[in-house]
């Protein structure tokens, strides 16, 4: 580590510089959050809907990260707490999206089209007390 | 306030530059970087469980989200913490600018009450949920609704015990160095309770809603 991971201040920081930066994370937060139980309010339709949920929940995930907890992503810090950061979320979307994909796959095989599926599954059932 | 004194860690105000306690504050706060993203690691594998849940199969019959959750309860409890996470700004910059001790434990205290009130609005929605029939064992996606919810519920209560802890400690030893790494650590879990927050307003709340 060259650089603390908390990042360096520069000498030009000022209590009011930062108390700023706070009040935009709050600001941008807060529209975000707005906009996201808006949606759910409104009349559009639920894909649209989900779309803007998720899309003001990266962005305030983000605005949290960078205002908040002082991350930067810019290159004037060190980059450990950065990169433990991407690489935690990089684990997570593996493990989180292939449980996901895994389960509503094996949902779909087993629940999904009942019709489709009645006779196979019908199938191995009369075959079971055989074997 | 010379420049060197403030020219590591935004959260923190240590003596000397090279110093030990600011090498520590370092070790101490990276380390807890790492242990909170282990932490995100289990909230996302249970975002996945909720998700992979969130079904006809999944609800057994029990009551769903459209019966049991109360927008407006979860607006409330998402302003207190989105409140409680900026009031803990004043707590990081009356570390870093050399505010007196009082004033640091006044933004401890609206932090942890804020925290306090989100907590109340979130068990009186559980209890709520739970007359009406939504108990962790009446299906598959209220069990996976409770564990997530109430797991972030409990770190947000002990947050609050951890912020207790910190105020007695500024009275007793005031505002050296070890309190000043601790408050700078406490400070990143409270801001990281927020980020999960935004995902379980997101995904849990608001996603079934609409």
């Amino acid at each position: 580590m060259t650089k603390p991971n908390t990042g360096e201040v520069n000498p030009k920081d000022t209590a009011a510089h930062e108390i700023r930066s706070y009040a935009t994370g709050f600001v941008i937060s807060l529209i975000l959050t707005i906009a996201a139980f808006a949606a759910v309010l409104s009349d559009l339709s639920p894909t649209l809907k989900i779309l803007i949920i998720c899309i003001a929940a990266l962005l305030q995930v983000t605005t949290h990260l960078r205002n908040f907890l002082h991350l930067s992503f810019s290159g004037n810090q060190s980059r450990e707490d950065l990169l433990l950061v991407l690489f935690s979320a990089s684990l997570l979307s593996i493990m989180a999206g292939g449980t996901i994909w895994i389960l509503s796959d094996l949902h779909g095989r087993m629940h999904g089209d009942q019709a489709a599926h009645a006779e196979p599954a019908e199938h191995s059932h009369n075959r079971a007390p055989e074997d | 306030m010379s420049n060197t004194d403030n020219s590591l860690y935004p959260g923190l105000n240590l003596t000397g530059v090279q110093s030990e306690a600011n090498e520590k504050a370092e070790t101490n706060v990276f380390g807890f970087w790492v242990f909170l993203m282990s932490d995100l690691i289990i909230f996302g594998i249970l975002f996945a469980t909720y998700a992979a849940y969130l079904n006809p199969v999944g609800l057994a019959g029990g009551p769903g989200p459209q019966e049991l959750f109360d927008i407006k309860s979860v607006a409330i409890q998402t302003g207190l913490l989105l409140l409680g996470g900026v009031a803990y700004g004043g707590v990081s910059l009356g570390v870093k600018y050399d505010s007196a001790a009082k004033k640091v434990m006044l933004w401890l205290a609206i932090s942890a009450i804020l925290g306090a009130g989100f907590v109340f609005f979130e068990v009186s929605d559980f209890i709520d949920q739970a007359h009406k029939g939504g108990i962790p064992q009446a299906s598959g996606w209220l069990s996976s609704y409770w564990t997530l919810v109430g797991l972030h519920g409990l770190h947000v209560s002990v947050g609050i015990l951890w912020i207790i802890a910190m105020i007695t400690q500024i009275k007793t030893r005031g505002l050296d160095d070890t309190v000043k790494i601790r408050l700078s650590m406490l400070g990143v879990f409270w801001h990281f309770l927020d980020l999960i927050w935004v995902g379980i307003f997101s995904l849990v709340f608001l996603v079934p809603l609409s």
